[in-house]
């Protein structure tokens, strides 16, 4: 303690050595909240999505907001398609190669844990949202 | 090295470091909270497949690791798919008598057949059920619902030629639907089908009976926290973790925005029948897959009926006789039976429920 009480003594060098660092730590800390802040931000972006799944396996995602078509290709040499349409925040099934278009009928999707699926092409398509009001199941 | 030491050891400086450090640890154990506060030790996980019922079967569940959830959903599916071969009414099985090769044996007049005591259980559950609903849910009915089903499969495959099937043979067929001729031998544990010309269809409950089954070997084993949905077939085991009910969201069987109903299960089953499941189109008509036992047509009453009961395969067989039934009928019915409710959806959109479903919405 003695010894810090002899440096507290101001002098010159060192008090401009003092406001660099002041202002290395407040840039330094500024940077590091921009960055949290950004992480959080992006986070919340990618919270939003549309997964796609092929018997079992996850296919592709896709951001809910980011306007796409997709051909979800399946089966033996690929012959079998789901046209996947994501606009406006909402994903949809245009048309389908499966007999039963059940896919294609089923309205746009939305909201956390809402599904689309195709039996005979095993395709399940998921919203993905971080909503905590969002039902356990969806049926 | 001394100088920049000996400023590290400032006072002030100090006093900033502290701040920083302080305003550090609230920041991360802000953003730690908000991110893990649903975790507890305990994390959710979800498995499905497409073997099973001819649907998706999902298992949700809550477990240490997911290793200790593979394992759990891992048994169900294999015990969910000894139940799918049992009951299944279109294939056949090495070496296993199930409802097909019943369905099959068509040499002589009677066909006895020896079976599993899961069919056993499930068709006595069926004439139970049979019982209850005044013959509106009735697995007897095979020699019409396989007509319907081989017009609705070439309707599907061909929709250019999509027909309806005539109504003599749906009629002639209707003959042969006395659940009476179901004879069950509990003690042999044999099945006789004593109308030769009679078929067996459990469609209407195979599902969520085998649910329930999986359901309650779960429930065994002391397992809790889960939860089986096999094509819309929902049924809860135990509560989730924190104590708090399963949140189930109800989509608009008319396409609406939202959720039409927003419930709370504690272990409970839910079952939806609907017309926008399973059909074909003829002449650009819709033709689902909810024969009438009356009409021999499919039934027009409702879009959907959902059923809230402990047991799934009531829940199932119920679902499929309350959309046969006048909502009278089928209200009166959902009445007599204890912790069981009831939402009809009619092709108006109007929306009419039993008296307690109220009880388990949530807002």
């Amino acid at each position: 303690m003695e010894h810090e009480k002899g440096i507290d003594t101001p002098a010159t060098p060192n008090k401009k050595r003092k406001l660099r660092n002041d202002l290395i730590l407040i840039g330094g800390v500024l940077v590091i909240f921009v960055l949290i802040g950004l992480a959080i931000w992006l986070f919340r972006g990618e919270g939003d999505l549309v997964v796609v799944e092929v018997n079992g396996k996850t296919w592709g995602t896709y951001s809910l907001f980011v306007d796409r078509t997709v051909e979800i290709r399946t089966g033996e040499d690929e012959q079998e398609l789901n046209l996947l349409i994501i606009k406006d925040g909402k994903a949809y099934v245009e048309t389908a190669t499966c007999p039963d278009g059940i896919c294609a009928a089923h309205k746009p999707i939305s909201r956390q844990g809402e599904s689309i699926v195709c039996l005979p092409h095993k395709v399940v398509i998921t919203v993905k949202r971080s909503d905590t009001n969002a039902p356990d199941i969806v049926v | 090295m001394g100088g920049s030491a000996s400023h590290f050891c400032n006072r002030n400086m100090r006093k900033k470091l502290l701040i920083v450090a302080l305003a550090f640890c609230l920041l991360f154990s802000g953003t730690a909270l908000a991110s893990c506060k649903k975790e507890k030790g305990l994390q959710k996980f979800s498995d499905y497949s497409f073997e099973f019922f001819d649907t998706v079967s999902t298992i949700t569940g809550y477990a240490e690791s997911r290793e200790a959830f593979d394992e759990i959903a891992s048994s169900a599916f294999a015990e969910l798919q000894e139940y799918h071969r049992l009951y299944n009414i279109y294939y056949r099985y090495e070496g296993m008598e199930n409802l097909r090769t019943i369905n099959d044996r068509t040499d002589g007049e009677h066909r006895t057949v020896t079976v599993d005591r899961r069919i056993i259980d499930l068709l006595l559950y069926a004439k139970e059920l049979y019982a209850l609903t005044d013959g509106n849910m009735n697995i007897a009915m095979g020699s019409v619902l396989s007509i319907w089903h081989q017009y609705r499969t070439e309707g599907i495959d061909d929709p250019e030629n999509a027909e309806l099937p005539p109504m003599e043979r749906l009629l002639a067929a209707s003959e042969h639907t006395d659940i009476a001729n179901l004879v069950i031998d509990e003690e042999a544990s044999t099945v006789t089908l004593t109308d030769p010309k009679m078929t067996l269809d459990v469609g209407a409950i195979a599902k969520g009976y085998a649910v329930e089954m999986v359901a309650q070997s779960l429930e065994k084993r002391g397992i809790s926290g889960y939860c089986l949905n096999v094509g819309g077939n929902v049924r809860t085991i135990g509560k989730k973790p924190d104590g708090s009910g399963w949140t189930v969201g109800l989509e608009d069987p008319l396409g609406g925005d939202n959720y039409i109903a927003y419930l709370t299960l504690t272990g409970q089953s839910l079952v939806t029948s609907g017309s926008y499941q399973r059909y074909y189109l003829v002449n650009g008509e819709r033709y689902h897959h909810i024969i009438d036992p009356e009409t021999l047509m499919p039934a027009e009453g409702f879009v959907a009926v959902s059923i809230l009961t402990p047991h799934s395969g009531q829940g199932d067989g119920l679902s499929t006789a309350l959309f046969c039934m006048p909502l009278e009928d089928g209200l009166a019915l959902v009445e007599s039976i204890p912790d069981t409710e009831a939402q009809w959806v009619l092709p108006d959109g109007t929306i009419q429920t039993s008296g307690g479903w109220a009880t388990y919405i949530t807002n």
